[in-house]
């Protein structure tokens, strides 16, 4: 046997083990794809069968015989269009080439082979070199649009395609021109074993090769959603979701539906929109595959669900594969990818679908506890905060509370021991400021309340924000308050809460002389900026941890330093403050004060009639930047 | 009762002159601290024979100076005086002999006092 018998023989075992692969496939899966792909094999096993029998019973000079041989190797690219049309559109002249073509080297192979036999050759070198290379094009141009597993079948499918068509034209090139016949045959046995190499990979991989060519796109997938189990956003998160497994698939469009049993609705994100749209749960191809609890699987989604046919045509969305995300007992949604054609190796294509829903569930379902231990810390918190309040508002009262019992008894004491003398005018001074504070921490708890509720700033009138400010600092000016502010001949009018906007000044004061232990006093400094009046209060003093920025303004909240300064302290004076300017339509917050210490400043918005032209030229003077001294300060 | 010399330590000047008021009306004699640090210097000066201890105080809190005191080998029996719900508890920490929980009694201040006195020949 010579080398080249070998290789014949080697491609003849190949393409009949083909055949039998793709048979047994197509009796499995009766699609249209799988028929043509076994038609293809199936007229080259024949062939091959053809010419052994002929062989074995010395009929390969029998008339007949190249007829049937051409007519059997004519299928082929006839076959390889019909494939080309099961993924993608071909054109309607292709396939009628194909037809036609093929219906014309047969009927001449076996009528008319001998008289004419050159012009058979053309003929079929001619069907073989148009209608086989456009498949091989197409096979081509369709691995350059899919991706994974897909792209790799699909490139050994155009690169066995070219190779077989080759190999076709050799021959015939032999049998026209005898001078070249040897050089062709040996070429056309080494392309017919490229072919079928390429088929082997292209049309039955092996399950090793399957697994490697898989991988990547998996890898993908994880790669682009394994952070969405920590997006907050459930919205934000599935429409990641669609895009990751529609590119994983090399999809149009991928669409995940979260179940919401209690409402019997499916929630899908609308790719235009972005917005939420819920449907009921049994609706299009999606619903029923959510509702029967495994995959669905429609080629022709117009067909399979009639009654959105027009929806499915607008998308694009010929062929739909819809499979359950999560198990029997904990149904989470579907997932469900749409392409224009199904793949010709669906069975990829269901393998990932799959695999992509199994892995939505584990995200959805990581989300799902990221939320319940979120929202779980979020109540460990919040119960924390309120013991802590309890426990510091229980502190708090009791200090008063032990002045007003300890002086009562006190005097009940000197009373009993010696009625006649006076009474001690310290001690019921004691007892009266300390009841007062106890009145005012209680108050605070009652503000706290109703402010938390809203509605409790309510009688807004219009009054001039300097004169408010120039009060305020008048009550603290013992404690060397300054004040800058523009020139006072221009009211600023704001509408506003009068006792409300003192209550926050004088808190935000006291705060400040509180906490600022020594160093210079505090300063009250007020400025327009475009409609609003901007009032800071800028101090030295001990300033508020970077740890405790974020949540100063929340209620019950005490930076951590502040135990320090002072023990009694309900973490409410801030909350409240933030409270009535938000209530005012004012913004709240603070900054460091260069060179130590906090600014807090609040802005409310002037009535349009008073003065918007900047009063003050340094219009932002509030802030405590040594360049932009204001003089009031010196 | 022989009377003593005890130094009453609080931030609140409030609750330090309410204490004192107390104490003097049975005869004892009060000196008067505003956190750790003064009590300190108090005690250095003239050592009392009883403290009277609030536990949450700025400059120097009342853990502070009960270890400051032991430093120094300082041996004066102190009460624990607290509005926090932790009293019995803040005083074994600091090893202290007996405790008050504000608001307090007249008679409550007093027992702990006495439950807190030197021992004669100790």
């Amino acid at each position: 046997m010579t080398a080249l018998e070998l290789i014949g023989a080697i491609n003849q075992i190949l393409f009949v083990g083909l055949f039998v692969v793709v048979l047994r496939h197509a009796l499995r899966e009766r699609r249209r794809s799988s028929f043509n792909t076994a038609l293809l094999f199936g007229s080259i096993a024949a062939v091959v069968l053809v010419s052994r029998v002929a062989d074995a019973l010395g009929l390969a000079e029998h008339p007949a015989y190249p007829g049937i041989v051409i007519t059997l190797l004519a299928v082929a690219p006839f076959a390889m269009v019909r494939l080309v049309d099961d993924f993608s559109h071909s054109p309607r002249a292709i396939q009628i080439a194909g037809y036609l073509g093929f219906a014309v080297v047969a009927a001449m192979a076996i009528l008319a082979f001998g008289p004419i036999q050159r012009l058979v050759g053309l003929v079929a070198i001619v069907f073989f070199l148009v209608v086989g290379g456009y498949a091989g094009y197409a096979f081509a141009r369709e691995a350059a649009r899919a991706r994974g597993i897909t792209r790799r079948r699909m490139t050994a499918v155009a690169t066995g395609a070219v190779a077989f068509i080759a190999a076709l034209v050799l021959i015939f090139a032999g049998v026209l021109l005898p001078r070249v016949a040897e050089t062709a045959s040996i070429l056309a046995q080494v392309a017919a074993l490229v072919a079928a190499g390429a088929f082997f990979l292209g049309f039955a991989p092996p399950a090793w090769i399957r697994r490697a060519w898989r991988e990547p796109d998996l890898r993908h997938f994880l790669e682009r959603s394994i952070h969405l189990a920590g997006v907050t956003d459930e919205r934000a998160a599935v429409a990641e979701l669609n895009v990751a497994a529609a590119s994983a698939l090399g999809a149009r469009g991928a669409s995940v539906g979260i179940a919401d049993p209690n409402r019997g609705v499916l929630r899908y994100v609308d790719a235009e929109t972005g917005e939420w749209s819920d449907f009921p749960d049994d609706m299009f191809i999606a619903g029923r595959a959510y509702r029967a609890g495994r995959r669905v699987v429609a080629e022709d989604a117009a067909a399979a669900d009639p009654q959105h046919a027009d929806r499915y045509r607008a998308t694009g969305a010929n062929a739909v594969i819809a499979t359950p995300i999560g198990t029997d007992a904990r149904r989470l949604g579907v997932l469900a990818v749409y392409a224009e054609r199904m793949s010709i190796f669906a069975e990829d294509d269901l393998w990932l679908v799959d695999l992509l829903a199994d892995q939505s569930a584990v995200l959805l379902e990581a989300r799902t506890l990221a939320e319940h231990a979120s929202a779980l810390r979020a109540r460990e918190e919040a119960a924390r905060m309120k013991e802590e309040f309890l426990s510091a508002a229980a502190h708090d009262l009791r200090t008063p509370l032990t002045v007003v019992l300890g002086q009562a008894e006190l005097l009940e004491r000197r009373q009993q021991r010696s009625p006649e003398a006076p009474a001690d005018a310290q001690g019921l001074a004691r007892i009266a400021r300390e009841a007062r504070r106890l009145s005012d921490l209680v108050s605070e708890l009652l503000d706290a309340q109703r402010l938390e509720q809203g509605g409790a700033v309510r009688d807004f009138a219009p009054a001039d924000l300097l004169e408010v400010v120039a009060a305020v600092r008048e009550r603290y000016s013992e404690g060397g308050v300054t004040l800058s502010a523009p020139a006072p001949s221009l009211p600023l009018i704001a509408s506003v809460d009068r006792p409300r906007i003192e209550q926050v000044l004088d808190n935000l004061v006291e705060n400040a002389l509180k906490y600022t232990p020594q160093g210079p006093p505090p300063e009250v400094h007020v400025a327009i900026d475009g409609g609003e009046a901007r009032i800071a209060v800028v101090d030295h003093g001990i300033g508020i941890p970077g740890t405790d920025r974020k949540r100063i303004f929340e209620r019950f909240f005490r930076a951590s330093n502040a135990q320090s300064i002072t023990d009694t302290g309900l973490g409410l004076g801030l909350f409240i403050c933030r409270r009535i300017v938000e209530e005012h339509g004012g913004r709240i917050w603070f900054e460091p004060t260069p060179g130590g210490g906090t600014t807090f400043a609040i802005t409310l918005p002037l009535v349009e009639e008073s003065g918007t032209e900047p009063l003050d030229e340094r219009g932002d003077a509030w802030e405590p930047r040594p360049a932009r001294g204001v003089a009031a300060d010196a | 009762m022989p009377e003593l010399r005890i130094l009453v330590v609080d931030d609140e000047p409030d609750i330090r002159a309410t204490v004192q008021a107390m104490l003097e009306i049975e005869g004892h004699v009060v000196g008067l601290a505003a956190n750790g640090a003064d009590a300190l210097a108090a005690v250095e000066r003239d050592p009392p024979d009883l403290i009277l201890l609030d536990m949450r105080m700025p400059v120097l809190d009342g853990w502070g100076f009960a270890a400051e005191l032991r430093r120094r080998r300082l041996d004066i029996p102190v009460v624990v005086m607290t509005a926090a719900r932790d009293a019995a508890r803040w005083a074994s920490e600091i090893s202290a002999p007996a405790f008050v929980s504000k608001p307090f009694r007249f008679d409550d201040l007093l027992t702990a006092v006495e439950r807190a006195r030197p021992e004669p020949f100790a």
